[in-house]
This record gives structure tokens, sequence and C-alpha cells, in this order.
């Protein structure tokens, strides 16, 4: 089977675990213009935009020959739980042919996961599949955590965009990573290149620290958040999102017996501004503002997709959340109109805040 | 509480249109005067719009404008219920569900007046008065008194369910299930006419002066009988999405699902008109849908989307330029054999 997915974040893990079954990849080309300019054209008008986006992205795998796409599901209330459907019946209708696995969490109904789980097996036997899953499992796992130094070291690297640069070169090495000595091979490479890189050494009081927050899909993708970190990172700002995949499979596909995330934490202390939880991301952005706040962080950057429903319920809430935290908050929707320019300006204004906010603290 | 009514101030937006006469009687049951803010109004809209999000949907911004209105009024409470599930596996819409939260945070004055009950039951009938409990303290009411008042607001409702799917308008059947108008006063619109439309909306769109812009009316002024989603049978409504891979997951949106299939299916309607708010999440999936079945079903199928700044005369004429087609087509098909 030609199998591909939708582009988010470190793609490399979902190629990993679909190699390992034995299924010939088709990983989509990273969200560019193009593939804006087809989703947006083919969406419905008022979709968000990560809906758009990934319409666009199936197209271009749907184009270079994949047969089925392999994505997750959701029971709302926010919208991403219907995409998948809205994504079939406009491909459908465009003339397509191909399937579509969808998997719904597995804290929610264990049958619908074990259909797209049969399929996707193949004729792999269940210890090869265990053993494909553990290893991706560790796998991301330890990339994020060389995401998150990287995100860190960003901001003080001698060299401009040799952390970038390392990253890619990570997320290659772990491309070739097929059992368990490899793995720890490339975690050994990875640590090696992460320790190499050269940086100005800081003091304490002058680390800026900023927390991204909001909608999964805007935050982890940077091809549609215009490289905030990086962005973030050269403006000399160290930067951790709420957002990371590890955490992401932790809650939502691991029993949380096993698992324990964070997030049942995150969740906890986002109650105090939103009670329940009311789809997407909304109370985890309340939840790990309060967080990063408690941690000393200086400043948060919400991002959210335009109109994106839960997400709006947060901003409506924003104002307030930085006035009792005492935390500058800046919120930035993202669609397929979003002004490179304009954004970065704003960006750049919010950094001299929150570097002003510190001396005077310091001083 | 004794010689001193509090005062309930209950906003005139969103589910107002489905469960007022529900909410009236169990306020004024527990002795409370029921505050009910103005109709919608340009005024009203335009405050509420300053104090919300500017990219926030509509009807949020209309029921912004209508907690302000209530404030104007000096009531004691607000009631802004938290509407989280009124059917097994179903949701509201996050706005829905986070609705004091965010009335909490963002309207000044209010902060400690909410009584924000969490409906969570498994039918529409949402008298469970656990949901209601929270209520008691600042009413001072007891568990007893509650379960009586929403016993009586219960069978209102029904009442005011049932004259919904026996025809008549929203507003109409308000007033005759609260004792305010008897049944003969008032004209039931003609069903089935010789052009017949289903419209799809929300109750809060469609009935809303300001976003639905008294379609309805002008519906039968032009000739045309329609049917809208709460006219029609849970029966008949609940079995047209069998067959579906995955329906939607916000409960009234689903309805308007239902509705829209049935009107596809059904010979008698015409066409369908989808009035929808600026911003509405769940319709820009819900129009998709429909829009793709419109070429299977063969039916016309029109979108009228109203925001902020829409003109009634745009209203009209899209309206009118539908059913003169819809007229014309009945016309060239043999038109008399309808």
């Amino acid at each position: 089977m030609k199998v591909s997915f939708p582009y988010m974040g470190t793609t490399v893990i979902y190629k990993k675990l679909l190699e390992l079954l034995g299924h010939e990849v088709i990983t989509p080309p990273k969200p560019s213009q193009k593939t804006i300019d087809l989703g947006v054209k083919y969406s419905p008008e008022f979709a968000c935009f990560p809906l758009k986006v990934i319409m666009g992205s199936y197209i271009e795998a749907l184009e270079s020959g994949a047969e089925v796409l392999v994505t997750s599901g959701g029971h709302g209330p926010c919208r991403a739980g219907f995409y998948a459907e809205i994504h079939r019946r406009v491909l459908e209708n465009l003339g397509y042919k191909f399937d579509i696995i969808v998997f719904d969490e597995l804290n929610w109904g264990f049958m619908n996961f074990y259909r797209g789980f049969k399929k996707l097996k193949g004729k792999n036997s269940i210890f090869k599949v265990i053993d494909s899953i553990k290893l991706v499992y560790r796998m991301i796992h330890q990339l994020d955590a060389h995401e998150k130094k990287v995100e860190r070291l960003r901001a003080y690297e001698v060299h401009p965009g040799e952390c970038t640069r390392a990253w890619d070169r990570i997320k290659e090495i772990y491309d070739g990573v097929y059992s368990e000595a490899e793995l720890e091979k490339a975690n050994k490479a990875a640590n090696e290149i992460l320790d190499s890189i050269k940086v100005r050494p800081v003091d304490e009081r002058q680390r800026l620290r900023v927390g991204i927050v909001g909608e999964i899909y805007v935050v982890m993708e940077p091809s549609i958040n215009m490289k905030i970190e990086e962005v973030l990172g050269n403006l000399g700002v160290e930067v951790e999102r709420s957002q990371y995949l590890s955490e992401w499979v932790d809650f939502h596909m691991v029993p949380h017996r096993f698992s324990k995330p964070h997030e049942l934490e995150i969740l906890k202390k986002g109650e105090r501004f939103i009670k329940i939880i009311i789809g997407g991301h909304a109370k985890q952005t309340v939840g790990y503002i309060v967080d990063f706040k408690e941690r000393g962080f200086d400043g948060i950057v919400h991002l959210m997709p335009f109109a994106c429903l839960p997400e709006l319920v947060s901003q409506s809430i924003m104002p307030e959340i930085s006035k009792q935290l005492d935390i500058p908050v800046i919120t930035l929707s993202l669609d397929e109109q979003t002004g490179i320019a304009n954004s970065l300006t704003r960006i750049e204004a919010f950094v001299d805040l929150i570097k002003n906010k510190k001396a005077k603290q310091t001083a | 509480m004794e010689g001193w009514l509090l005062r309930v101030g209950i906003p005139r937006a969103l589910l107002y249109y489905y469960y007022f006469p529900l909410w009236n009687v169990f306020f004024e049951e527990l002795g409370a005067e029921v505050v009910v803010s103005e109709q919608t109004n340009k005024q009203l809209v335009d405050e509420g719009i300053k104090i919300s999000v500017p990219e926030i949907c509509v009807p949020i911004k209309i029921y912004n404008g209508h907690i302000l209105d209530l404030v104007k009024k000096s009531v004691d409470f607000f009631f802004i219920p938290r509407m989280e599930s009124i059917k097994r596996g179903e949701f509201f819409c996050p706005k829905f569900m986070g609705l004091p939260d965010m009335i909490r945070y963002s309207i000044p004055g209010v902060k400690d007046k909410i009584l924000e009950p969490g409906i969570k039951c498994a039918t529409e009938k949402i008298t469970d008065f656990r949901n209601y409990m929270n209520m008691a303290d600042p009413l001072g009411v007891t568990e007893t008194q509650i379960r009586k008042a929403l016993k009586k607001a219960e069978r209102v409702w029904l009442h005011f369910r049932s004259l919904c799917k026996a025809g008549f308008m929203i507003p109409d059947a308000m007033d005759v299930a609260l004792g305010q108008k008897s049944k003969a006063e008032i004209e039931l619109p003609r069903w089935p006419g010789d052009v017949n439309i289903g419209v799809m909306g929300y109750v809060y769109d469609v009935y809303d002066g300001f976003v639905g812009m008294d379609i309805l009316n002008r519906l039968t002024k032009i000739g045309v009988s329609f049917r809208t989603f709460e006219m029609l049978n849970e029966r008949v409504l609940g079995k047209q999405l069998k067959g579906l891979r995955k329906i939607l997951f916000w409960t009234f949106s689903n309805k308007l699902l239902e509705a829209g299939y049935y009107f596809y299916r059904e010979k008698v309607f015409d066409g369908i008109i989808h009035v929808t708010a600026f911003g509405c999440g769940p319709d820009s999936l819900l129009g998709k849908v429909m829009e793709l079945e419109s070429e299977r079903y063969g039916k016309p199928f029109m979108t009228i989307r109203v925001d902020e700044h829409t003109g009634e005369s745009h209203l009209q004429t899209r309206v009118e330029a539908f059913v003169d087609l819809i007229r014309r087509k009945k016309i060239s098909h043999g038109g008399a054999g309808i």
C-alpha cells in the first residue's frame, strides 16, 4: 500500500511507523504556498485553516501516487474531529480514488481503532507491530527531547542558523533508524551534534523565555506558523511549546494509567479559567499559560487558526488571564491571508516589551 | 427573600429561542422575576461587537450585546447556562460550552452574578434537577423546590414543542405555551403550498430579527410555504442519518443535517435555504456537506450568510430570485401537476 498522512511537525515519526509495517510511504511535501492555495481552493470557505492546509497536503500526496491516507479522528466538540469526513467527501467529489483510515482516540472506542489498525497491520505479526510501535514510541520521546534542547540553545548560538541545521541533521539521522541498536546510535549522535553547538554564555537573569501555546496544528507545524520558534530564537528568546507529539501520544493513544500524561496536570491548572474541556486545546492553552508562569517564563505567544472555535473562547479570556497572572500575551491568528511582515513586526515589538519588563524587574 | 423578588436576567439570544418557556416557568415557580433583554437591534449588536473578540461568530457577539442590555436593566442574576450535552456522545459548539467562562472574564459587572447550570442530559428535555443544583444557594431555594419547578416547567416546554411540531412558528408557540395568547388568535402558516421550501438554520439565527431578518414572514408574504427543523417530528428526523459514515458531534447541527437530508429526500420540498451567521464553525462544515449533496438529489440549495453589516435588501433580493427560479422550473416541468 502506498500510504500518506497529513503533514504536521516532525513527520519522520509517522513515516517511520508506516515504513516499519512494510508500507511504501509517500511523505507529502512540506506545506508551501502551493499547498495552501490548493487547499483553500477546494475547502469550505469558512472552514478553519488546518483543514485547508491538510486538504492541500492530501491533494499533493494523492497526485504523487498515494492510495491510502492515514489520519487521526476525534469526537468533537472541535471541528477537527470531522476533518476526515469532509476531506473524504471533497476529494472523492474531485474524482480521486483512495482509502482513508481514521484513528479515533483509543481512549474513546476500541473497535474503530482496531479496524483501522488491522488494515495497517497487513500481514505483519502482532509482535512485529508491537516492536515497531515501541521503537517509534521511544523515538518520539527522544526527538522531542532533542527539539526542546534546540529551542533553548537557538537563542544563544554563536553561528546563526547552526541550531536549525543541527535539528535538520538530527531528523535525517533518525530517518535511517530501523532497530533498537540504531536508535541508540542515533540518540548518541544527536547528543554529540547538540553538544558541539557553540553558544554564548548568558547570565541567568537575562534569559528570556517564551511559551508558545494554542491550537495543536499551528503550534506544531513551522511552515504555517511563520517558523515562529526560529523567529523568536533568532531574537534571543528561548521557547517551549505547549504541544509535542510525545505528549499528544501519551494523552490520546496510551491508557492514562500507564502514561500518566503531564497534560492531566495542565488541565487541572486550566480549570481556574475554563471549567470543563470544551474541545480542541483551549483548556490546555489556558493551563499551559498558568504552568509557564509558574515556571518563570516571561511571555506567551498564543497561536490560533482564524476563527478556531475553542481558541476563540481562550482568546476572549486572554486579557483577564494576562492581568491576573501578570504575564504578557500576544495572540496571533493565522490563515491564508496572514501577512508575515505584519506579524513579525508585532513579535519584535512583543520581545522588546518583555525584555524591558524583565530589565525593570531585575533592576 | 420575603417581599423582595430576585430579578433573573435571561438574554434573548442563542437557546432562548428553544428553551425560554422552560426556563421562564422554572424561575417564576421559584419566585423570581424574569427579565428578558430587548429584541436584537442595531444598537445592541454594536455594543456587543465592541466587547467581543473580533473573529468570534455573530450569534456570540449578539449574545454579549444582550448581556450588556441586562446589565443596564440591573438584574440580580444573569442566567448563562453551560450547554454541554443533550444527547449521549454529542456536544455543543465549544463556544456554548465555554460561554459562562467567556462572559465572566470579558464583560465587566457580571462576574459574581452568573447562574450557570451545567446542562448535561440524555435527552433534549433538559429537566434533570441535578443540572440545576448549583443555583440552589445563590437563589436561596431547596432541592424540593427546584424539582417541583422543573416538573411544571417540563410540562409547559413539552406543550411548546408540540406546538412547534404542529407548525407554529417559535414566537407564536412561546406565546401560546406561556398562556399569553390563545391558539385561535394565531393564523398558522399555510402548509403545504404551491412552493415549499425547507429552511435550515439554528433557531437563534432564523428567529433573531437581526440575523434572520424575519425571513419566515418574508417567505409567507411572497406566497411560499416552509418548514424548519423544529417543526419536524423527531421520529422522522432520526432516520435520516442512518448509513452515514460519521455524523457531526453537535446536537443542533445534527438536527439541521437531519432536516437537510429530509428536505432533500421528501418530494414536497422544492428547495433549501440555509440561513447562517458569519463565523459559524459547525455551519462551515455542514454547509459543505449540504452543497455536495445538492447535486446528488438535484434540488436547489442556497446559503444566506449574515454578518453585522448585512442589509435587508440583500436578503430580500436573493430569496425572491431563488423562489422565482423554483417557480420557473416548475412551470417548465409542466407545472400543474405539483
